[in-house]
């Protein structure tokens, strides 16, 4: 019994573990190749910030056992609206709400819709990515050279710092962490994500649930909207467009279970976001052309998976 | 038990795949280190005998790391690119090129410098132009050499960055040279008295300048050979042109004067209906040539079999156009040879080992360079045996070991000298 639990906890464990192996993997190598660490160590901050808003925010949906696959293009719609309206008012405070603003309207689209229809909120995302999809094409060519809408860099360059985008990351997740630990609405979202013949029977509506976990989300793909446009500020019909596959793998990869439900967890978000840059810079210290690297990454993803998971396979309960 | 052998073998695969890249790494700086050995045996140049007379101030001993962006990693003008970078210019000189993964976006671009900058790289060769303002500010601020290959800055960005100290320069197709290339291909035709063209717009309907550049220099050419009161639109000049695909983003169907454009098809959608459309602009009755701005004989080639349509394609020089000429796919081909990337390689390398080469007033160059056209299999043949080399390419080490002394107007004369003959005669 003691070592069932002992076992469970280490086995909870894994993700933390797998960013420290990580982390002192880059740090060794690069003291061996002698890289530039301090440097690497900003940059992965930097490079990481955007996937871990999004996906921080993602978690509320996938503890209901659903997921979003167009978060990557709501971002990118959400970032060039904020952009245009950036270059018509100059102020970076409206672009920062118009961005968060955008990307909470497609959530909630997203979701009543679901409702109205009656159907899997998976399903409407996937009508949602196409739709945004034209939208951002629709954007750049009406508002901005046809292939670009830029935001001038230097409107933006005194953000683009590490200590900013941690400090925005950092809010994001306390407020997460809050809602979702020490209010109602996150133990109910994962009794629902937990069992929801269960949930729906003790009175836990679904819609309603869905509809926050998708305001979350929607303030979470805003805030990476607008970090998009302080790391990039040139945007273009590419824009976060490996966002959307990003959050999903870091959701995975931080050890958070696609089932959704009582193990999830909001810090999974943030390990996974960084432990897939740290990773990514260690390919590129072994000097892996991107296709090897991809195949590492993935088995790498496969083994981190197959062990955060080990302890909890066939205990799902029933759906 | 089961648990145990999956992540036995997990692990296995693991240690082998980085094992094996360790030593390939190894094997590589053991490659670059004989080579510096080489070097310092006779007297710090490169691996040839001719560094030793033509570099005596530059210390190429230390191994130099150069980033090279990529935003297309498969066509055949990339895989030509990088061919020449990796298998031959990184066994010539004592440095090793790190290559990003294919970036899609200017976040791609600055997180990929990032990553450069972290593995000590002291240069950067960019081939992804998402924002190269942002690319140059980036390696400014880092003290990081920068150069652009096989494309330009516009003149405003040029004026703003040209007196950055890490910015090296820029040599490709100025935007002029796309316009003449687009010219040439259309007057080819013209002067054999087609009348009925097709165009392909590859990226217009992205505005991308290059692309639309060339379709302007395709509709010019044809205004000026169809005869009194031929226009565009209503243009009748290369500016009037311009403004016009770039007021449409795409090019208009119709008659100018007594030439025909009888099709139009434009974007990379690569579905179903954008594929049918080819199929049936491919088709349409009258139709002699088809002139596209990119490669046309991939998307048009299959259509035309069995048609008298002839197509006329630039990119590069790559297998697969030799076996479309060969096969009556492809007629004319104004396309980039590999060994064109060499020249800004040097200048890179120079920068980097802290001999940059400056313009008479100090600043960064920005230099042309055109295309090689060929219009038979016989002349494809002739051009790709040179371009694909990877023993003898057109710029060898040889020739470009001049280059690591020359001066500003040696540097621009070589360069400037691009078409094949031109090569084939230093």
């Amino acid at each position: 019994m003691k070592n069932s639990k002992i076992k469970k906890y280490i086995m909870n464990l894994t993700p933390l573990l797998g960013l420290a192996v990580l982390f002192a993997a880059f740090l060794i190598l690069g003291t061996v190749q002698d890289i530039n660490i301090s440097y690497g160590l900003k940059s992965i901050l930097s490079q990481s910030v955007v996937v871990a808003v999004v996906a921080t925010g993602a978690i509320f949906i996938y503890t209901l056992g659903s997921f979003d696959i167009s978060l990557g293009a709501s971002t990118a719609v959400s970032a060039l609206i904020g952009g245009i309206v950036y270059n018509k008012t100059e102020s970076l405070l409206v672009m920062t709400l118009v961005c968060i603003g955008v990307a909470v309207l497609v959530g909630l689209f997203n979701s009543v819709l679901a409702s109205v229809f009656n159907l899997p909120v998976f399903v409407t995302t996937i009508a949602m990515l196409s739709v945004l999809n034209a939208l951002v094409l629709v954007l750049i060519k009406v508002n901005g050279t046809g292939s670009q809408i830029a935001v001038p860099a230097a409107a933006v360059r005194s953000l683009n710092n590490t200590t900013f985008k941690m400090v925005v990351l950092l809010i994001f997740v306390l407020l997460c962490i809050f809602v979702f630990s020490f209010t109602k609405i996150g133990r109910m979202q994962k009794f629902l994500g937990g069992n929801p013949v269960c949930a729906k029977l003790s009175g836990i509506s679904e819609k309603k649930m869905a509809i926050i976990a998708f305001v979350m989300s929607g303030i979470g793909v805003g805030l990476g909207a607008f970090l998009s446009i302080v790391y990039a500020p040139t945007l273009t019909r590419n824009t976060a467009s490996s966002v959307g596959m990003d959050v999903i793998i870091a959701i995975v990869f931080g050890g958070m279970p696609v089932s959704g439900g009582a193990r999830s967890k909001i810090y999974a978000a943030v390990i996974g976001a960084f432990s897939m840059t740290l990773l990514s810079q260690i390919m590129v210290m072994f000097n892996l052309n991107s296709g090897i690297g991809q195949m590492v990454k993935a088995a790498i993803f496969i083994l981190v998976v197959f062990l955060a998971t080990s302890g909890q396979r066939g205990k799902m309960l029933p759906r | 038990m089961k648990k145990f052998w999956a992540l036995l073998l997990t692990a296995a695969m693991m240690v082998c795949v980085l094992a094996g890249c360790g030593g390939k790494d190894s094997e590589s700086d053991n490659a670059q280190g004989g080579s510096a050995g080489t070097e310092n045996q006779g007297g710090g140049s490169g691996a040839g005998d001719s560094g030793e007379d033509a570099t005596p101030e530059l210390d190429m001993s230390k191994t130099v790391k150069i980033g090279i962006l990529v935003s297309d990693a498969t066509s055949a003008e990339a895989l030509a690119f990088r061919t020449y970078y990796t298998e031959y210019i990184q066994k010539q000189y004592n440095v090793e090129l790190i290559y990003s993964d294919e970036l899609a976006d200017a976040a791609g671009e600055a997180a990929a410098i990032d990553t450069f900058i972290t593995n000590n790289c002291k240069a950067v060769i960019s081939f992804s132009s998402f924002d190269r303002a942002a690319q140059i500010e980036q390696c400014e601020g880092v003290g990081v050499y920068y150069a652009v290959a096989t494309g330009t800055l516009t003149e405003d960005e040029y004026e703003t960055y040209k007196g950055y100290e890490h910015y090296v320069g820029a040599i490709g197709p100025s935007l002029s040279v796309e316009f003449e290339t687009g010219y040439n291909m259309a007057k080819h035709y013209l002067d054999q008295g087609v009348k009925n063209f097709a165009i392909f717009g590859g990226a217009i309907p992205y505005y991308t300048e290059m692309h639309i550049y060339r379709a302007a220099g395709m509709l010019t050419a044809m205004i000026d050979a169809g005869g009194d009161g031929a226009n565009y639109q209503g243009a009748t000049d290369m500016g009037g042109v311009l403004g016009q695909i770039f007021a449409d983003g795409e090019v208009k169907t119709g008659a100018i004067g007594d030439v025909n454009v009888l099709g139009y098809v434009g974007g990379y959608d690569m579905d179903d209906a954008w594929f049918g459309k080819c199929a049936q602009m491919a088709q349409t009755a009258d139709l002699e040539v088809i002139l596209a701005v990119g490669n046309g004989s991939d998307f048009f080639g299959t259509a035309i079999a069995g048609t008298n349509v002839k197509i006329a394609s630039v990119d590069a020089y790559a297998s697969s156009y030799g076996e479309a000429m060969e096969a009556g796919m492809l007629d004319y081909l104004a396309g980039k040879f590999s060994a064109s990337i060499g020249p800004i390689f040097i200048a890179t390398y120079r920068a980097a080992l802290g001999s940059p080469i400056r313009t008479a007033d100090g600043n960064a160059f920005a230099l042309s360079q055109g295309y090689w056209v060929a219009s038979s299999a016989e002349e494809f043949n002739t051009y790709y045996a040179v371009d694909s080399s990877v023993d003898a390419p057109a710029y060898t080490k040889e020739m470009l070991d001049t280059l690591l002394t020359a001066d500003y107007a040696a540097f621009e004369s070589f360069v400037s000298k691009y078409s094949f003959e031109e090569i084939q005669g230093m």
